[in-house]
């Protein structure tokens, strides 16, 4: 298994989760994996979609896929979330996969999963808006309708400096952040805090120019439903 | 606050002293008559190290040699304007031009006069003798018009409302080029400072929200004409915004003898067309120390 076919999976994969969240199917993360050439691979890529594969059930109230919450276990068995992050990109994905077992025990009704670790650890401070932003974006698949969470505080808690960051993206046309923190923005709307402009205008901005990747519409399909347009 | 007013001092001074030690290369090569070849050219630069100059002067918070630098460009500009007369002499020739009023009003607000010019900028004032102009522009005149003391009926507001700006669009929308007309937009409203308070409350916040941000982005791609310009607008605030990182980051980009470049692209060695290409820069960066200088000494008492 190599970093890119991963990363390739992650991307056929969130495409399914969107085909689900467009159409009628399921995610079907059974049929996934039996489609891959490198099983393990599979799983790798069920772990960077992380909470996004339950999208269509927190989002739209699906019934819940047996299957999918199996394959989910697995993934998480074999890539066991990282205990004691030090890296950054580390701090990321302990955050990351703590929303994946989290929303996976509110789904089973197991017992919660305990945090990672104090917010600010991975998100730095809010006053240095540009550098908080870039992790707050990779931290997207946290803020699905009903989250909660220290993560979802921390940012919520600071929609000016979130503003800035998704600014920034946009007039720097990086879409694939704008995306993310657009879903943030939407979140944040949704969580009644008053944002400093149209959280609705700058959906319509970014959608009009995010391009067709299945990562960035993923995010703007649940912006578009936080934001009540969908 | 301290370490902003260093700096802003220091690239004042480097800045004016560029401009003082090249001011030739900014003078007419021929005899100019009111039908100027190229009004975008050596006239209009003339009128920017008036501007500069005359700001420095308003402001008094230069040293003893920047304050003699700004009176020598003045005297050597309006020199160069024959003491007036031919700015006069366009405004009789084409009565619709405001350029000879927004050229005059710098050299007004330092105390050089041209009787027959104010006679004639009353007269086209009066009978709305006025080009029409983009909203931005229109506040350009109408200030000159407040500081010459031409008196009009002119509402400001309503013209700022008009304005780029003044609609406080979704913040994304901008570009390079209209991020010029929210600078003049603040420029002209604030005359340059001078009515901090006279902004409304909505548009303030717009612009402290933001700025952070359109500085970031313009700064990274090293647009330091504009970011000179966002500067000067946190200095036009009614709480002056002057952060110590960006002006380090625009400090950085001024050479030693004080040139500062207005973007990344290679500089000329033509010592003509250098100055010209930047000159507009170093006076952006001479009237943002000047005025970030003024506002942190005044809002320290």
């Amino acid at each position: 298994m190599d970093a890119s076919s991963c990363a390739r999976d992650a991307a056929d994969l969130a495409g399914r989760v969107l085909g689900a969240l467009r159409g009628g199917g399921g995610v079907d993360l059974a049929a996934f994996l039996e489609s891959r050439a490198d099983p393990t691979a599979g799983l790798g890529a069920v772990r960077l979609v992380g909470a996004d594969v339950f999208l269509p059930h927190v989002v739209l109230n699906r019934p819940l896929d047996a299957q999918d919450v199996e394959v989910v276990t697995a993934s998480l068995a074999v890539f066991p979330p990282v205990a004691e992050p030090a890296a950054p990109e580390q701090r990321v994905m302990a955050w990351h996969d703590w929303s994946t077992a989290r929303l996976l025990a509110r789904v089973t009704g197991d017992a919660a999963v305990a945090t990672p670790e104090d917010p600010a650890g991975v998100l730095g401070p809010a006053r240095e808006w540009a550098r908080w932003s870039v992790a707050v974006a990779q931290l997207s698949s946290l803020a699905h309708p009903g989250a909660t969470g220290p993560v979802v505080d921390a940012v919520v808690a600071q929609p000016l400096a979130l503003c800035r960051g998704v600014l920034r993206t946009v007039l720097r046309r990086d879409f694939a952040t704008a995306s993310r923190l657009t879903r943030w923005v939407a979140f944040v709307h949704a969580a009644g805090a008053p944002l400093p402009f149209s959280p609705v205008m700058l959906v319509e901005h970014v959608a009009l120019r995010v391009g067709p990747e299945p990562r960035r519409l993923l995010d703007l399909v649940v912006a578009r439903h936080l934001v009540g347009e969908p | 606050m301290t370490t902003v007013v260093h700096i802003a001092h220091d690239v004042t001074a480097g800045a004016l002293g560029w401009l003082h030690a090249h001011r030739e290369l900014g003078a007419f090569e021929d005899d100019a008559t009111a039908d100027l070849n190229d009004p975008n050219g050596v006239y209009k630069s003339l009128c920017e190290l008036a501007l500069v100059s005359s700001l420095v002067l308003r402001e008094g918070v230069a040293g003893t040699a920047e304050q003699a630098a700004a009176r020598e460009l003045l005297d050597f500009s309006w020199g160069q304007l024959r003491d007036g007369d031919l700015l006069y002499e366009r405004q009789l020739r084409h009565a619709l031009l405001t350029d000879p009023l927004e050229t005059y009003v710098h050299h007004a607000r330092s105390g050089y006069h041209h009787e027959s010019l104010e006679e004639a900028l009353r007269e086209g004032s009066a009978a709305d003798s006025l080009t029409e102009v983009l909203p931005n522009r229109r506040l350009a005149v109408a200030n000159a018009h407040r500081v010459v003391g031409i008196h009009r009926d002119d509402d400001l507001m309503a013209m700022l409302r008009q304005t780029w700006l003044g609609r406080t669009p979704q913040p994304w929308a901008l570009d390079w080029y209209t991020a010029y007309h929210l600078t003049h937009a603040v420029f002209h409203f604030t005359d340059w400072g001078a009515l901090p308070d006279a902004l409304p409350a909505d548009v303030v916040e717009y612009l402290e929200n933001w700025l952070p941000v359109w500085v970031d982005v313009w700064a990274e791609a090293g647009q330091w004409d504009l970011l000179g310009e966002f500067l000067i607008v946190g200095a036009c605030l009614p709480e002056p915004r002057c952060e110590v990182a960006e002006w380090e980051l625009f400090a950085k980009a001024q050479h030693p003898d004080g040139f500062v470049p207005r973007d990344t692209d290679p500089v000329v060695d033509d010592p003509r067309k250098r100055f010209h290409d930047h000159q507009h820069t170093a006076v952006v960066a001479a009237v943002a120390g000047t005025l970030a200088m003024s506002r942190l000494l005044g809002s320290r008492t």
